[in-house]
Parts: structure tokens; C-alpha cells; sequence
């Protein structure tokens, strides 16, 4: 006898289920079906091979594995894939997870830990997908005097920002979410959103270790901003352009870290006081004021907060990439698609396989792809790695810091890429 | 598509400044001003001007918004606010507001805007850029005077010692 149900039935049991699936059935097809024809009506299907889809259509080319491949094209082509899955949310999602667990594990490596390790058998992989259920499982516990809307939507909004964020980084040639003309302008106009939704954030909690964390993250994000736009002037300066794409293609030759090392360096300083890492982590000090401005958030708002600052993370990385390390251009190495499968098919034994629709994916995309992934996992490490190995610093130095020397830095690199251009080395005439 | 975007913005933009006026809240009407200068920033959009638009959300709601925001979170109202409740007053700032934008109405209205056709491309920002450096060279350099001048007095009261802490609570 079961002791989790003792009273089970399983004639009880499937009569439930009949029943289910009859009022599925019947909502579905009152209201649910009138639905997602009306849905239809608005959006445009695409067409393949001269046909319009209709999702009768849809539902017999997935039925048949060698008609499935230009459905899926025609998906990738939508804006809402690019939005939720390639070069946009999801994408980055899987960066900032895999970055979790590389932190975890990396850190532990530096200080002679082992890290996560028995979730998942080998060396603790499914810790995140653990961490991950106890952080929804969790019960939401709101302070009895905090402002409720605010702290509700803060961290919906931290996310939301950060989503802005990602949505502007080109990841392969064409592959970008909102290719905007005046990218960089808009990543300036997106990074200012952090501090407010940080200070509101601290605010609505009513509590003193949140306002003292949200002033201080104040403070350092709102100091910080202006070394990080100067920081990048110069990167404007020679290729004379806002738009992140075309920077990207502008590296084609070689990286504007060769020319502009200043920038460079004072750009991943500011990024890493921006993000709130260690050294510059005095916003969340957890040995003097709990958590700072993260203290009484609990459960799954915690858990958008840490996937916000991790998709942040990803995306400064990926603007540094693409600012500075030449985004996606290197040497060709992904092979090309063999294309006596798609014009011939492919043969197994007796049978030969024609799929239509191949290949699925550019040569120059997937290569792309590898780089920018590449450097920027490597960009990724380098801001993990100070945590290893700094302790933090005090709050006047790192102000300090900040409106005097990162400043002055700034404009000297400014000065050094209009020297460059104006002696000819960079711009019309000289190497490019 | 435009129209129902620029209704939508005109509601925004509308509603938050009211509400940024009369929400008894500070920290809620700080939030309302953020709204508003969102809803402007979205109106340089529709006017094909995002240069502008992403400064003003850069610059405005990002810095000035966040200014206001801490200024009022760390100040207490009550020292500095003495309540006036009065329906007069109200009245004759609405109708002081009615004057002043029935008038500004009557000057644009009155001026050539009408004869300004609508349908040209927008004005490229490099091009404003390439006249302020040539042909208007002299009020680039007075803007910047007066921004520097601002700054090294922004510096200077920042740096008075003067001022002892008694004196500031009065």
C-alpha cells in the first residue's frame, strides 16, 4: 500500500484524466482554436516553395523529417527567434548559466576547494539546474513595511534591462537582435537604467542594509559611467561610426586593442566596477552589510536579480569584444558544408535521403559564431578572476579612482586615437 | 501605426507629468518625471531623431531622473515642504497653464511651421555635427564656456568649508 496516497484508485485515476482531456478538448476547441486561428489571421506565415504555410500544412511537413528543415529556416528568419532564442535572451541565458557554474568552479579551483561536486555525479553539473529549483520552489517573502509595487517590479526590471542590453550586441555577421544605427548611444542609454532600478529597488525594501547597498551601487555605477563613455570615444574616433555592427566588421585586419590599449584597459576597469565585481564589489559587501542592496530579496526575485546581473555580465564581455577584440572576425575554420548531401542526398545502405533545405546554417555564421563565443568566454574568465585573488577596496579610493585617474586616462586615449588618425596611421589613407 | 504610437506617447507622456505634479508620494512623482522624460525621448523617435532621443534617455532619465531620486530619498519633506492646500491656487495654475499654451499655440500657429513640409528625410546627425565645428564654431565654444563655467562652480561650492554644520540644518 502506498503511504503518499493511500486512498488511490486507478479506475479513479483514468477517470480523472478522461476528464481532464474532455475539458481540454472542449475549451480548446471553443475558445482556444478560434484563438489561434485570429492569432493567424495577424501574423505573416511564410512561404515555402511557393506554397503559403497554413499550420495544416505545418503539422504534415513535420510529419515528414524531410520536409521539417525549411519550416525551421523560415522560423530563424523571424524577429521573434531572434529576440527569444539566437543571438538575443536565450542565447545569453545559456552564457550567463554556464558562467555561474564556471565561476563556482573556477573559484573553487583558485582557492584550493573543490566546488560544487556531488549534484550530478561528475564534478557537480547539475548544480545549477538544482540552485535553479530551489530558487523557484522558494517562498517569496516580501518586508512587512516595504513599498510592494516597486519591489515587485524591480527585479523584473533589472531583467528587462539587461534583456535591452544583449539585444544590442551583434554576435555573427547579421545576427543581431536591434541593429541600431547609434548602438553604442543606445548602450549608454540602456547602462543608465541599471543604477535606477538598483536605487528603487534598495529603497521600496525598507530596510537599512538595501539602502546603504543601493547608495553605495549608486554612487559607483553613476561615477563609473562617465570613464566607460570616454573610455569608448576613442573606438568611435577611428572607426566613425556608432553602430556595433559596422565597428565589428571594421576589425576585419586586426583588433582596436593594438592601437588603443588605454581604452581598452581603462573600458574593462569601469566594466568591472559597473558589474559590481570583485574589487568593486562594495554594493553587495557581504561581510559588512549582508548582501547590500540583494538583502531582503528572497526566492525566485533573487534568482532574477543574479540572471540579470549574469546576462549583464555576459553582455559587457560581449561589448568588449566587440569594441575592442574585433567581435567575430578570425580565421576561417569551421569546414564548409559538404554539398553533395544536399544535392545528392545522403545514402544509407539502401536507401538514399534527399533533405531539403540544407544547409541549415551559413559557413560564415558558425565561424563567427566560435570566435565571438570564444573571446568572449575568454573576456568572461578575466572578470572572474579577480574575485580569486583581490580583496575589496574602500569606498573614497575606488571614487577616487574613478573621477580622477580612470578619467584622465580616458583622455588620453582619446588623444592617442586622434593622433593615430590624424597622422594618417588609422582612417582614410592609412591602414584601413 | 505612427498615430496610435503617437497617441500612446501623448497619454504617457501627459498622464506621468500630472501624476509627477499631484502624487502625494515624492518618490512615486520622481518616477512619474522618469515617465515623462521617457515619453519625450519617445516622441524624438517618432521624429526621426534618435541621436537625440538616446541622449535624452542617456542623460535625462539616466542621470538628472536619478539625481532627483536620491535628492528625494534622502531628504525629509517635512523640514523643507510647508502643505499649502488651497483650491485657488489650483485653479489659477491650471489657468495660468491655459494662458500660457493658448498664447504659445497662437505664436506657432502664427509663425511659417505650417508651411513646413513633413515628408522630408530626416536631418542627418553628422551634418549638425559638421556645422557646429564650421559655421557655428562660436556657439559651441560659448556652450562649452558656460558648461566648464558651471562645473568649476558646481566644484567651488562643493569645496566651501565655511559653512558650519549648524548653519546647514537652519
Amino acid at each position: 500500500m502506498s503511504v503518499i496516497a493511500p486512498n488511490f484508485k486507478l479506475s479513479g485515476f483514468i477517470k480523472a484524466i478522461i476528464n481532464d482531456a474532455v475539458w481540454f478538448l472542449l475549451i480548446f476547441s471553443l475558445i482556444g482554436f478560434p484563438l489561434v486561428m485570429m492569432v493567424l489571421f495577424v501574423i505573416p506565415m511564410p512561404v515555402i516553395d511557393g506554397e503559403l504555410l497554413t499550420p495544416f500544412l505545418a503539422f504534415t511537413y513535420l510529419a515528414d523529417p524531410s520536409r521539417t528543415l525549411p519550416i525551421v529556416q523560415a522560423f530563424m528568419t523571424t524577429d521573434m527567434f531572434k529576440i527569444m532564442a539566437f543571438p538575443g535572451f536565450g542565447f545569453a541565458a545559456l552564457l550567463a548559466a554556464g558562467t555561474i557554474f564556471l565561476e563556482r568552479k573556477l573559484l573553487a579551483k583558485l582557492q584550493l576547494r573543490v566546488g560544487p561536486f556531488y549534484c550530478g555525479k561528475v564534478e557537480g553539473i547539475l548544480q545549477l539546474l538544482g540552485d535553479g529549483l530551489k530558487l523557484i520552489s522558494k517562498e517569496i517573502i516580501i518586508p512587512a513595511k516595504a513599498d510592494k509595487p516597486i519591489f515587485w517590479a524591480a527585479p523584473v526590471l533589472f531583467v528587462a534591462s539587461a534583456a535591452a542590453f544583449v539585444a544590442l550586441i551583434p554576435v555573427a555577421p547579421g545576427w543581431v537582435v536591434a541593429d541600431v544605427d547609434m548602438g553604442l548611444l543606445a548602450v549608454f542609454a540602456v547602462i543608465g537604467f541599471f543604477p535606477i532600478v538598483t536605487i528603487l529597488s534598495a529603497w521600496s525594501a525598507n530596510s537599512k542594509f538595501p539602502f546603504i547597498g543601493g547608495i553605495r551601487a549608486l554612487f559607483q555605477m553613476v561615477s563609473f559611467e562617465i570613464p566607460l563613455i570616454l573610455s569608448l570615444l576613442g573606438v568611435v574616433m577611428v572607426t566613425g561610426t556608432l553602430n556595433l555592427s559596422e565597428i565589428a566588421a571594421s576589425q576585419s585586419s586586426f583588433p582596436w586593442i593594438l592601437f588603443l590599449p588605454v581604452g581598452a584597459i581603462v573600458f574593462f576597469i569601469t566594466m568591472l566596477a559597473e558589474l559590481e565585481r570583485i574589487p568593486f564589489d562594495l554594493p553587495e559587501a557581504e561581510s559588512e552589510i549582508v548582501a547590500g542592496w540583494l538583502t531582503e530579496l528572497s526566492g525566485m526575485m533573487y534568482g532574477l536579480v543574479q540572471l540579470g546581473t549574469y546576462l549583464k555580465l555576459y553582455a559587457f564581455a560581449a561589448l568588449f569584444v566587440v569594441l575592442f577584440l574585433g567581435g567575430w572576425n578570425g580565421p576561417m575554420v569551421v569546414p564548409p558544408f559538404p554539398m553533395e548531401i544536399a544535392t545528392e542526398g545522403i545514402e544509407i545502405g539502401p536507401i538514399t535521403a534527399k533533405i531539403a533545405g540544407l544547409p541549415l546554417f551559413d559557413q560564415e555564421m558558425l565561424n563567427g559564431i566560435f570566435w565571438f563565443v570564444l573571446k568572449t568566454v575568454a573576456v568572461i574568465i578575466f572578470i572572474l578572476l579577480p574575485r580569486g585573488v583581490f580583496p575589496r577596496v574602500r569606498v573614497d579610493i575606488l571614487l577616487n579612482l574613478g573621477w580622477t585617474k580612470l578619467i584622465g586616462l580616458a583622455f588620453v586615449n582619446i588623444f592617442i586615437a586622434l593622433a593615430l588618425v590624424y597622422a594618417g596611421v588609422l582612417g582614410p589613407g592609412g591602414l584601413q | 501605426m505612427a498615430d496610435a504610437a503617437f497617441l500612446a506617447l501623448t497619454v504617457i507622456t501627459i498622464g506621468s507629468s500630472i501624476a509627477a505634479l499631484e502624487m502625494r508620494s515624492l518618490i512615486y512623482g520622481s518616477i512619474a518625471l522618469m515617465g515623462t522624460l521617457g515619453g519625450i525621448a519617445g516622441f524624438f523617435f517618432l521624429l526621426d531623431a534618435p541621436f537625440v532621443a538616446l541622449f535624452q534617455l542617456a542623460v535625462y532619465v539616466g542621470s538628472i531622473a536619478v539625481l532627483i531620486l536620491f535628492t528625494v530619498m534622502l531628504v525629509k519633506r517635512e523640514l523643507i515642504f510647508k502643505k499649502i492646500e488651497d483650491k485657488r491656487r489650483k485653479f489659477a495654475g491650471i489657468g495660468l497653464m491655459l494662458v500660457i499654451m493658448v498664447s504659445l499655440g497662437a505664436v506657432f500657429l502664427d509663425s511659417g511651421i505650417k508651411t513646413i513640409t513633413t515628408d522630408e528625410s530626416p536631418v542627418d546627425f553628422r551634418d549638425i555635427g559638421i556645422d557646429f565645428v564650421t559655421y557655428y564654431w562660436p556657439a559651441l565654444i560659448l556652450m562649452g564656456l558656460i558648461l566648464a563655467g558651471s562645473v568649476t562652480g558646481a566644484l567651488i561650492l562643493a569645496r566651501r568649508e565655511d559653512v558650519e554644520n549648524d548653519q546647514r540644518i537652519s
